[in-house]
C-alpha cells in the first residue's frame, strides 16, 4: 500500500477517522503479531492491540519524526502488553531461576521449516516470565540490564528466564524432529 | 560467519522469523477501537466536571480567598476607624487638662496607697471594674475621693464593657489611664525592651499613662497594622492555580470535522499571442504526371515528378484558452501561417511558338483545375503538340498561407510552479487562402479557394510541449514547440495531386489570465 506516512501522522494528530483507519490498517497486522508474542491467547492480544491502539491515537501528536513511526508504535505496543500482563499479574514473582537443562547440546535450528503460527505458539506456550522476557530479548532487541530496568527484576533473573525460555524452545523445536539439514522427520509425515 | 555458541543464530532466526510477522486482527478489533473513540469524544464534549478533583480544588481555593478577602477587608475597615481615633486623640492633647487635677490627686492617692493602686490593676483584669477594688474607707474620708472613685468606677465599667478595639475610648482623656492590664502589657511590650519586666506601677501611674497613652494608641495600631500586614494576600499572580485545565464546550476534534476548505478554484481564463518560426512543407506529390510530362517521361525513362522542400515560414498566433482543473486545459486559437517552400524537380515545358513555359506541378494545377478563370488567366496550360521538355531541376517557390483553428487539449505538469511544462494535442482546421506559386517563367501564379484546386479546409492533427515561465501572477512566458500534420489532402481531386503539409515550428508568446 502507498501511503505517505507524515500525512498519515497529521490525519491521525487531527483525529480524523479515516487516517486513523489507514493508520490500522497497514500497521494493524504486525502490531497484532506482536501482541500474540506477548500474550497467551487471540483474545488477550486482541485486548492489548485495542488498548495500544487508542494509547497510538491519543500520544500521536507526542510523536516527532526523528525516529520511524513503525519504531514508535511497536515501543507502545510492547509497552501496553507489558502493563497488560501486569495487570494480568503474570510478570508477579519473576524469580531467578536454575537454568533449564533439557539435556540436548545446542544445535543449529532452522526456522524456516517451521510455520509462523507454529513458532508463535511456542512462544504462546512458554511460561509467562520466560515468554516476556524471550521476546524483549531475542526479537525485540533489549540487553538484560535494560530488560531488568524495564520489568523491576534483576539482570540474573532476566538472563536465567531467558536461559530456561531458550531450553523451552529447543526442545521443543527439537521435538518437532527439524533439524538444521532441512530433513523433517516429523513422526507425523 | 557462523556463531560457534549459537546464540546469535538461534536469536537472529527468531528474529527473522517473528520481526516481520504479520497476522490479521479481526474486524472486531477495530470496531472496539472506533467504539472507544467514539466514546472519547462524547466525553470531551460534556465534561463530567463533578468527577474532577481539580476542579474541588479550584472551588475550596476561591471559598479560602474570599474567606481571607472578607476577613481582611472587614480588619481594613477596624482599622480604619481605629486610624481616625487615634488622630483625634491626637487633635486634643488638652481635652485632659481639665482631668489633671484629678489625675494628680489621684496619682497622690496612689502614692500614698500603693498596695491599692496594685489592687487597681490587678483586680482591673480580673473583672475590669476598678471601682470595686478601691478602698471604701478612703472614699468615705474624702468626697473628692469619693467622687473621684465614682468616675473612676464608672469609666472604668465603661472601659470594661467597651471592646478593647475601640479606639474612641482609648484615645479619650477621661479614659485613657485606665487599661486593663493586658492592654497595658501589650502597651509596654511594644514601648519596652522585651526583657524589661513589667512593673505595676508604672500600669497605675497616671502621669506616666497619660503620657504614654497616645503613643501607646498608636503602638496598638501598629501592631494591628503589623497584623494586618501579614494577613495581606498575596498578589493573585502568586497565588496557586489549580484550575489549570479549561474544558470546552465542543468537540475536540470539531476541527477536523469542520468541513474542509473549497478546493482551489482551477478555473481560468487565458489569451495569448506568439510568433511561431517554423519550417513548412506541404509534401506535394504528383500521383499522376500531366499529359505532356507523362509522354516526355515514358520516352525518356525518367519521373516527371518533383519534391517539395520545407521552407522558413511563420505563424502569428491567437490563443483563448480555459483551465479545467489542475493540469487539464482546453484552448482555441487563430493563427495565420504563411507557410513557404520549394518545389524541385520534374522539368518543364517550353512552347517553341510562344516561348511559354510551365513546370510539371503549374501544369498538374491547371488541370485539376474546376475554374475557368484559373485556366485561362492565372494558369493557362500549354499545348503539348508545340512544346519540348526540358530535363532541369529548377527549384520554385510554392507558398501557401492559411488560417488555422486549432483545439487543443492541455495537461501541465508542475502547474503551480515558476516553470510549468504543457504536453499539447488536438485538431487544428486550416482554412485555405491562398498558393502562390512560381512558374516556369518566373512569374507568380495565385490560387485561391475559388479555383478549385485546393480545399478550402482541411484537417490536421497538432501536438507540442510547451514551456510556461510564470512572470507574475496574471503573465506568462510561452515557448512552445509544435508540429502539424495534415490529416487529409489539401487538394481537391485526390487522383493526379496530394498534399499533406506538416510542420515544425517554435513559438514565443506571452499569455495573460484573466
Amino acid at each position: 500500500m502507498i501511503f505517505n506516512e507524515q500525512e498519515l501522522v497529521n490525519g491521525c494528530k487531527q483525529r480524523n477517522r479515516f487516517s486513523q483507519k489507514q493508520l490500522y490498517d497497514v500497521f494493524g497486522g504486525k502490531l497484532f503479531a506482536i501482541c500474540m508474542r506477548y500474550t497467551k491467547n487471540r483474545s488477550d492480544a486482541e485486548d492489548v492491540l485495542q488498548d495500544a491502539f487508542i494509547k497510538i491515537y491519543e500520544n500521536i501528536s507526542s510523536f516527532r519524526n526523528d525516529s520511524p513511526l513503525e519504531y514508535w508504535l511497536k515501543s507502545i505496543v510492547v509497552n501496553t502488553a507489558l502493563n497488560h500482563l501486569r495487570q494480568q499479574k503474570y510478570l508477579k514473582d519473576l524469580d531467578d531461576i536454575e537454568v533449564y537443562e533439557n539435556g540436548i547440546a545446542d544445535r543449529e535450528i532452522t526456522l524456516g521449516d517451521f510455520q509462523m503460527q507454529q513458532l508463535m505458539g511456542f512462544i504462546q506456550e512458554l511460561p509467562p516470565g520466560c515468554q516476556v522476557i524471550f521476546n524483549l530479548y531475542a526479537i525485540e532487541g533489549y540487553q538484560h540490564n535494560e530488560i531488568a530496568q524495564k520489568l523491576g527484576i534483576s539482570e540474573g533473573t532476566s538472563k536465567s528466564q531467558y536461559s530456561r525460555a531458550r531450553g523451552i524452545l529447543q526442545q521443543k523445536l527439537n521435538r518437532e524432529k527439524r533439524f538444521d539439514d532441512g530433513s523433517v522427520r516429523n513422526k507425523q509425515l | 560467519m557462523m556463531d560457534p555458541s549459537g546464540i546469535n543464530n538461534f536469536e537472529d532466526q527468531w528474529k527473522k522469523a517473528l520481526d516481520e510477522a504479520s497476522e490479521t486482527p479481526p474486524p472486531s478489533v477495530w470496531a472496539g477501537i472506533e467504539a472507544r473513540l467514539d466514546r472519547d469524544d462524547d466525553d470531551d464534549i460534556i465534561p463530567l466536571w463533578w468527577r474532577s478533583p481539580k476542579l474541588w480544588y479550584a472551588a475550596a481555593s476561591i471559598a479560602a480567598l474570599l474567606l481571607v478577602g472578607g476577613g481582611l477587608w472587614y480588619s481594613n475597615r477596624t482599622e480604619v476607624s481605629d486610624k481616625i481615633a487615634v488622630e483625634m486623640a491626637a487633635k486634643e492633647p488638652s481635652s485632659t487638662t481639665g482631668k489633671n487635677e484629678i489625675q494628680k490627686e489621684m496619682s497622690g492617692q496612689t502614692d500614698k496607697k500603693p498596695e491599692n493602686a496594685q489592687q487597681i490593676a490587678s483586680s482591673h483584669s480580673e473583672n475590669g471594674k476598678i471601682g470595686k477594688t478601691s478602698d471604701s474607707n478612703t472614699s468615705a474620708e474624702n468626697p473628692e475621693q469619693k467622687y473621684l472613685e465614682n468616675s473612676v468606677s464608672s469609666s472604668s465599667e465603661r472601659i470594661s464593657e467597651t471592646p478593647i478595639g475601640s479606639g474612641k475610648q482609648l484615645a479619650d482623656g477621661k479614659n485613657n489611664q485606665y487599661f486593663t492590664k493586658n492592654e497595658s502589657a501589650k502597651v509596654k511590650k511594644s514601648l519596652l525592651p522585651e526583657n524589661k519586666t513589667v512593673d505595676s506601677e508604672e500600669l497605675v501611674l497616671p502621669a506616666r499613662m497619660h503620657f504614654n497613652v497616645n503613643e501607646a494608641a498608636v503602638a496598638i495600631s501598629e501592631e494591628r497594622k503589623i497584623q494586618v500586614d501579614f494577613l495581606t494576600p498575596n498578589q493573585f499572580a502568586d497565588l496557586d492555580v489549580y484550575m489549570q485545565k479549561r474544558y470546552v464546550f465542543y468537540k475536540a476534534d470539531q476541527k477536523a470535522e469542520e468541513p474542509l476548505p473549497a478546493p482551489k478554484k482551477h478555473t481560468e481564463y487565458y489569451a495569448a499571442v506568439g510568433l511561431m518560426p517554423a519550417t513548412f512543407n506541404p509534401d506535394v506529390k504528383i500521383k499522376d504526371a500531366p499529359m505532356a510530362f507523362s509522354q516526355m517521361a515514358a520516352s525518356r525513362q525518367k519521373a516527371t515528378t518533383g519534391t517539395s522542400e520545407a521552407g522558413n515560414s511563420y505563424a502569428i498566433q491567437t490563443q483563448g484558452g480555459m483551465r479545467l482543473s489542475k493540469h487539464w486545459s482546453m484552448e482555441m486559437g487563430i493563427n495565420y501561417l504563411k507557410g513557404n517552400s520549394r518545389y524541385e524537380g520534374g522539368g518543364y515545358l517550353l512552347d517553341a511558338t510562344s516561348s511559354a513555359s510551365a513546370n510539371v506541378l503549374q501544369s498538374a494545377l491547371n488541370g485539376i483545375s474546376t475554374s475557368q478563370d484559373y485556366t485561362t488567366s492565372k494558369n493557362q496550360p500549354l499545348e503539348a503538340a508545340n512544346a519540348f521538355y526540358i530535363d532541369v531541376n529548377k527549384k520554385v517557390n510554392n507558398d501557401y498561407q492559411y488560417l488555422q483553428l486549432p483545439v487543443q487539449a492541455g495537461f501541465t505538469l508542475n502547474p503551480d510552479k515558476k516553470l510549468s511544462y504543457s504536453l499539447l494535442g488536438g485538431m487544428m482546421a486550416n482554412f485555405f487562402l491562398n498558393n502562390q506559386l512560381e512558374s516556369a517563367s518566373g512569374q507568380t501564379i495565385t490560387t485561391t479557394a475559388e479555383d478549385g484546386v485546393y480545399r478550402s479546409m482541411n484537417w490536421a492533427a497538432t501536438t507540442g510541449l510547451r514551456l510556461n515561465y510564470r512572470l507574475s501572477s496574471k503573465w506568462k512566458a510561452n515557448l512552445t514547440g509544435s508540429y502539424q500534420k495534415a490529416v487529409s489532402s489539401g487538394f481537391k481531386a485526390n487522383q493526379s495531386l496530394e498534399s499533406h503539409p506538416y510542420l515544425y515550428g517554435v513559438s514565443w508568446g506571452f499569455r495573460y489570465s484573466f
